[in-house]
């Protein structure tokens, strides 16, 4: 795949999100379904090591960019992740104060909901490449109580969640 | 400044440590420009920690200070990301490795699934749950039964939040 209509599909992605994983229906959409660069389980996979390291949640673009073009499409989409944030610095010189205004705090928050309803929707092709059996639901229900009722390190998921895989590979 | 920001590039930053950092320990920020710079990161498209760094950095240099801030905050977890999924790579041929891996693709699942729970927490918790389960499940049902396309389910919940606007926003 071309690294410019890489980066634009991944920008595409980031810019019209505003919270980590939200940009990931826009980015199934895109690379999974209608460019087939990209398979469910590398999306889910790039989800699983971007939090796996420390820093913004919205990195795992990053590793969609290298699964789909290898180290250039991983800066493309570092590159991808990195630029809305600059769109901060017109906004600070112009909007200042402005940017409390109902109508646009309603209208993100219309955006954000509409988010969590894609995200479920792009997580069911996930979950059904992911969720092979009773331990890998287990792990799965498990992984989101645990983040939902402790405010504990997503690090201790990914941990907990690779020892169980390994243990259940070596009992079964 | 330079020094500051790539510090905090390192950890696990919360806009809440660089409050510490940048307000309260060094001085560099007010708390009224704290103020400002958190509420635009959160309308920010994309990444709101890196609209955060963007504007204080901006606020602090200007451009050397935002470019400065943003890479020091993305590449050094950029990076790891990589070498994760190297890894995954790496290991795909290796039965146990593949197990184990196998475990955190499923707990991805439900951190997929935190995802989108936190993002309607906020709204459970102010008394706007009508209207947040509208939404949630007005895009849910367009884009999981009728495939609507994402972009479309966005900007439909945009301008049904300009027209139709939660308790706190009256």
């Amino acid at each position: 795949m071309n690294l410019i209509l890489l980066y634009l599909l991944l920008l595409k992605a980031t810019v019209t999100s505003f919270s980590g994983l939200t940009s990931m229906p826009v980015v199934r959409n895109d690379l999974v379904e209608k460019y087939h660069v990209l398979t469910d389980r590398q999306l889910n996979a790039a989800v699983a090591a971007g939090r796996s390291a420390p820093g913004p949640n919205g990195l795992y673009i990053v590793s969609v960019g290298y699964f789909v073009a290898g180290v250039p499409g991983a800066c493309m989409g570092c590159l991808a992740v990195i630029t809305p944030a600059f769109l901060i610095i017109p906004m600070l010189r112009y909007l200042g104060a402005r940017a409390e205004r109902p109508a646009l705090k309603s209208a993100i928050q219309g955006v954000t909901l509409a988010a969590a309803g894609l995200i479920i929707t792009a997580t069911v092709p996930l979950a059904r490449d992911a969720l092979t059996g009773p331990l890998a639901i287990a792990i799965a229900v498990g992984s989101f109580l645990f983040l939902v009722l402790t405010r504990k390190d997503t690090l201790w998921v990914i941990l907990g969640s690779a020892a169980a895989g390994l243990t259940g590979k070596l009992l079964g | 400044m330079r020094i500051g920001n790539l510090t905090f590039g390192g950890g696990d930053p919360t806009m809440a440590a660089l409050q510490t950092e940048l307000v309260v320990r060094r001085g560099w920020l007010s708390q009224e420009q704290y103020g400002l710079v958190y509420g635009l990161a959160r309308i920010t498209p994309g990444t709101n920690l890196l609209a955060f760094t963007a504007a204080a950095g901006w606020i602090i240099a200007h451009w050397v200070g935002a470019v400065l801030g943003v890479l020091a905050m993305a590449l050094p977890s950029a990076v790891m990301v990589v070498l994760l999924t190297g890894g995954y790579q790496a290991w795909n041929s290796n039965e146990r490795a593949m197990a184990a891996i196998g475990g955190t693709l499923a707990a991805a699942i439900g951190m997929m699934a935190t995802g989108a729970w936190q993002l309607l927490v906020p709204h459970i918790r102010r008394g706007d749950r009508f209207r947040a389960a509208v939404i949630f499940l007005g895009s849910l049902v367009l884009s999981l039964r009728f495939s609507m396309p994402p972009i479309q389910v966005l900007a439909l919940g945009a301008i049904v939040g300009v027209f139709w606007r939660g308790p706190a926003e009256k």
